[in-house]
């Protein structure tokens, strides 16, 4: 087992560094001013002009300036927002958590739907529910997020003034316990649900396909044969070995959506690194774009290694080695 | 269909009576005749062979018997079954689970690593197909005593492993524990061995051999391999296209076959058989 | 697959080309393949003769602005008095062009690398794969995104990075199909009958690997169109074209005075999805009898 983690996490490594040094290459290849070309749009004056081009090593061999960013992110350092005033990494930090606490309510509310959809659809014998099943998935699937998010906002918050329309909230709040609760818990309600209904028709989807493909199983004939009725089979055999395909695409899921749900957080204006990464593109802050995709792929990257791990925890085949 | 309200005579002493059966599949716009009016009976404590080369119906044949369909298009299934004098094509789910707990039929397949679950311990698969599950003498006990009878000499070790971890003939040997867990008085066994190598062959159809006597157990194997046959059953059915063309006892059937499908059968087994006699 | 090894390459090039024709016609036989190419060649016509049926230029600026809808503006108007319904007609251009373009880029992209790692194997595979694995570990909208941000939003550039997110999964598929069909015996026959490579690669194997690799393309297109909506809601899109995305864009602004202007563009973006799936469904219930995934494999 031990052995797997390593052999995850070397193999994770290069992968991290390839990106980092894709993305300074990709920076390079904007024509015109490098010094303009890392700040952006943002007027440079002399002295931040120097400084860029002694910190960055800009009239050295293009091999030397790739290792010296390749250091620098690793130590932490993605440089310095200009237009923000303030460090990357600070803004990323700031920003991080907000895109995980919607992440994690949403992943929250969209797990057990779509767990709750997949098996249903996935045994169910009559032919009607199958019929609403592949309608509704298929207008699911069809409906962009964003428009989804607009038509709640327009329902939810505009029509019926249940919810607010954007936002995360005061920053300074004077409610305590769960009042306070309550009042995030209001800013959060629209955004986390359209996450939920988006990521859990996609999660039934593959809950429901992984269902069947269990059902068509031998030990499901042997579990019949040994005279279990039909919700221990589905409780026993079913439910963990089709839960199993899931726990990788959530887990992978959860990688992305922690990189920023860009188009969701600009729908609710949440504040998270999503949106970070739009205003940082409509600003031209390229320093900060390509910080944000950076620390999106470690998240990711990440995230699929503590899946991989996780899923092997699960399936002994993988677990002893087999 | 066609329910024969009188039973021939004798047929009371039969534990298992099949008249008439009748399994059609529908093939996108073809009917399969799988099994074709086909008359199959089952005595106590004995043990019947059904051969027949692949196709010829023989897997459906106890299937249908045991109501573990397919997911195929059925499009007929009709005939008159009788265990113990019980109606099973008619028997509601409940009656029909009550059997497989216990004292009724149970059933081995093919290929045991695909019919045993791979995320649970072995010991809990035989658990759960136990009479009287959770009852009584304490469940480890009474699994680890049917993996001793099925020839393990450290039954704990192999309950508490996984599928995956044992071999292909210890795989057969847990699904026949599985089998037996809910002393049935009848087995049925689908190509018990064809999955396995030569030599694991041969323990695992002593195994068989050995239970179905000491347990007096009814046992129906299914193969296409008149060697098994002919070492272990009392009688045989030889099933061409979905229906039997002969029956006889074991002996009679070697010795004077009636049907030119039996006969060539026979004729494409003999070298086998004589390679296996050869190493027993 | 064995009754094609016995079948002369000849008519078997004649069959796999003869597919387009004979089996496209089998389309409508299938009812998600009926519904979804209907919508396909509606929207296209569409699209091709906006100019003629819009009824207004969209870019015309009318005096009445954030209008309700009416039976003078179908579907209202936005907040500097263009009409919803012409714009719509007009962004089925650039969402159609943008979804096909893309999808044949990646197709192009994705299948040349999915037949050199599929066909040569050794340490080009390896190389290969471990790119593709790059791509497919990125999240796919903020490589396009990121590559948006830092070279532009033209036309182009746009099918690029939307290309740039999906060929990975083309060129998957196409590697599986060719891993696959190389260890095939007429294959193997056409090696030591001394066909030239090329002619294996081309000839010999396309036309065997292609059938599931059109579905493909079909879903891809879908996936194709839902990126340039999310890129043009983000105002990223290419500002001199009219699309969809760029419409709710404009609509976020205005929920709370003109639901017509999200409402009607986002439900123009649902119905091409939807349509696609369809379409991509009949298409793999054709190509793949036995297939029993539904919706182009969504299922």
């Amino acid at each position: 087992m031990l052995r797997f983690i390593l052999q995850r996490a070397l193999y994770a490594l290069p992968l991290i560094l390839v990106i980092i040094v894709v993305m300074f290459t990709l920076l390079h290849l904007i024509p015109g001013d490098p010094v303009q070309a890392l700040v952006g749009d943002y007027p440079v004056p002399p002295a931040y002009r120097q400084a860029i081009e002694e910190k960055y090593r800009l009239n050295d061999p293009f091999l030397t300036q790739v290792w010296n960013y390749v250091t620098a992110v690793l130590q932490g350092d993605f440089g310095y927002s200009y237009q923000n005033q303030r460090p990357v990494l600070a803004l990323i930090l700031e920003r991080a958590p907000r895109t995980i606490l919607l992440a994690s309510v949403g992943f929250a509310f969209a797990i057990p739907l779509g767990m709750a959809i997949g098996i249903i659809t996935g045994t169910t014998r009559s032919a009607n529910t199958d019929k609403i099943w592949t309608t509704s998935a298929l207008i699911a699937y069809a409906i962009p997020t964003f428009w989804l998010g607009q038509l709640l906002v327009m329902f939810f918050a505009l029509r019926l003034g249940w919810f607010p329309t954007q936002g995360i909230g005061p920053l300074v709040s004077r409610a305590h316990g769960f009042d306070w609760v309550l009042e995030r818990g209001r800013y959060l309600a629209l955004p986390a649900l359209a996450f939920a209904i988006h990521e859990g028709m996609r999660f039934a989807r593959i809950m429901r396909a992984s269902v069947i493909d269990t059902l068509s199983q031998g030990y499901i004939i042997t579990a019949r044969s040994k005279g279990l009725t039909r919700g221990q089979i589905i409780r026993r055999h079913v439910l963990r070995n089709s839960s199993l395909p899931l726990v990788t695409v959530a887990g992978y899921a959860f990688g992305s959506a922690l990189s920023g749900a860009v188009l969701l957080e600009t729908v609710f204006t949440w504040p998270g690194l999503g949106l970070l990464m739009v205003d940082s593109i409509r600003l031209r802050d390229n320093l900060t774009v390509v910080g944000v995709v950076i620390f999106s792929a470690l998240a990711v990257i990440l995230m699929n290694l503590l899946v991989d791990i996780l899923y092997a925890m699960l399936d002994p085949r993988i677990r002893t080695g087999g | 269909m066609t329910v024969s309200q009188s039973h021939m005579p004798g047929a009371a002493e039969h534990l298992l009576d099949v008249r008439n059966l009748k399994v059609h599949f529908q093939v996108s716009d073809r009917t399969v005749r799988a099994v074709d009016g086909v008359d199959f009976h089952v005595k106590p404590a004995e043990c019947v062979g059904v051969v027949g080369e692949s196709g010829s119906g023989k897997s459906t044949l106890v299937r249908a018997i045991s109501r573990l369909m397919p997911n195929l298009r059925v499009s007929e299934l009709s005939g008159d079954l009788r265990f113990e004098g019980h109606d099973i094509l008619g028997m509601s789910e409940r009656d029909l689970r009550a059997l497989r707990r216990s004292h009724g039929f149970s059933m081995i397949f093919q290929d045991p690593l695909g019919y045993l679950n791979p995320t649970h311990r072995v010991g809990r698969q035989i658990a759960e197909a136990l009479t009287f599950h959770g009852k009584g003498r304490s469940d480890s006990q009474r699994v680890h005593s049917l993996l001793e009878e099925v020839g393990f000499s450290d039954p704990k070790s192999i309950a508490h492993g996984f599928p995956h971890e044992l071999s292909g003939g210890m795989r057969q040997r847990v699904m026949i524990a599985i089998a037996l867990a809910s002393d049935p008085k009848l087995l049925f066994a689908d190509e018990p061995t064809t999955a396995l190598d030569a030599t694991v062959q041969l323990q695992v159809l002593q195994t068989l051999y050995r239970i179905h006597k000491e347990r007096n157990m009814a046992v129906v194997i299914i193969t296409h391999d008149l060697g098994v046959v002919a070492e272990l059953c009392d009688r045989v059915y030889v099933m061409q296209t979905g229906k039997v063309v002969e029956t006889a006892g074991t002996v009679d059937l070697f010795e004077r076959p009636k049907h030119s499908y039996s006969a060539r059968l026979i004729e494409l087994s003999a070298h086998r058989i004589n390679f296996r006699s050869a190493g027993l | 697959m064995t009754n094609q090894t016995s079948v002369p390459v000849s008519a078997r090039l004649k069959s796999a080309s003869d597919w387009g024709i004979s089996k496209v016609g089998n389309m409508m036989g299938t009812r998600h393949g009926a519904i979804g190419s209907i919508i396909l060649l509606l929207l296209a016509f569409i699209a091709i003769v906006a100019p003629a049926i819009a009824p207004y230029h969209p870019l015309q600026q009318t005096a009445a602005s954030l209008a309700p809808p009416s039976s003078e503006f179908y579907f209202g108007t936005d907040n500097i008095g263009r009409d919803v319904f012409s714009l719509i007609l007009y962004g089925a251009r650039s969402s159609l062009m943008v979804g096909f373009g893309a999808a044949l880029a990646a197709l192009l992209v994705g299948g040349t690398i999915g037949i050199i790692a599929g066909y040569f194997r050794g340490p080009v595979e390896m190389v290969l794969m471990r790119i593709i694995e790059l791509f497919q570990t990125l999240p796919v909208i903020m490589l396009v995104l990121c590559a948006v941000a830092l070279f532009g939003s033209n036309f182009w550039l746009l099918i690029a990075a939307v290309a740039l997110a999906i060929w990975p999964m083309e060129a998957r598929l196409v590697y599986g199909q060719y891993i696959k069909l190389r260890e095939r015996d007429f294959i193997s026959a056409a090696r030591v009958a001394d066909f030239s490579t090329s002619h294996i690669i081309f000839r010999e194997i396309l036309p065997n690997a292609i059938q599931p690799v059109i579905v493909q393309v079909a879903l891809d297109a879908s996936i194709a169109i839902l990126i340039e909506a999310g890129l043009g809601f983000l105002g990223l899109s290419d500002p001199s074209m009219v699309s969809w995305g760029q419409l709710l864009f404009v609509a976020q602004d205005y929920m709370d005075s003109a639901w017509w202007m999200s409402v009607f563009p986002g439900a123009a973006i649902c119905i091409a999805i939807i349509g696609l799936n369809l379409f991509a469904d009949g298409l793999n219930e054709i190509v793949d009898p036995r297939s029993t995934r539904g919706m182009g494999g969504l299922q």
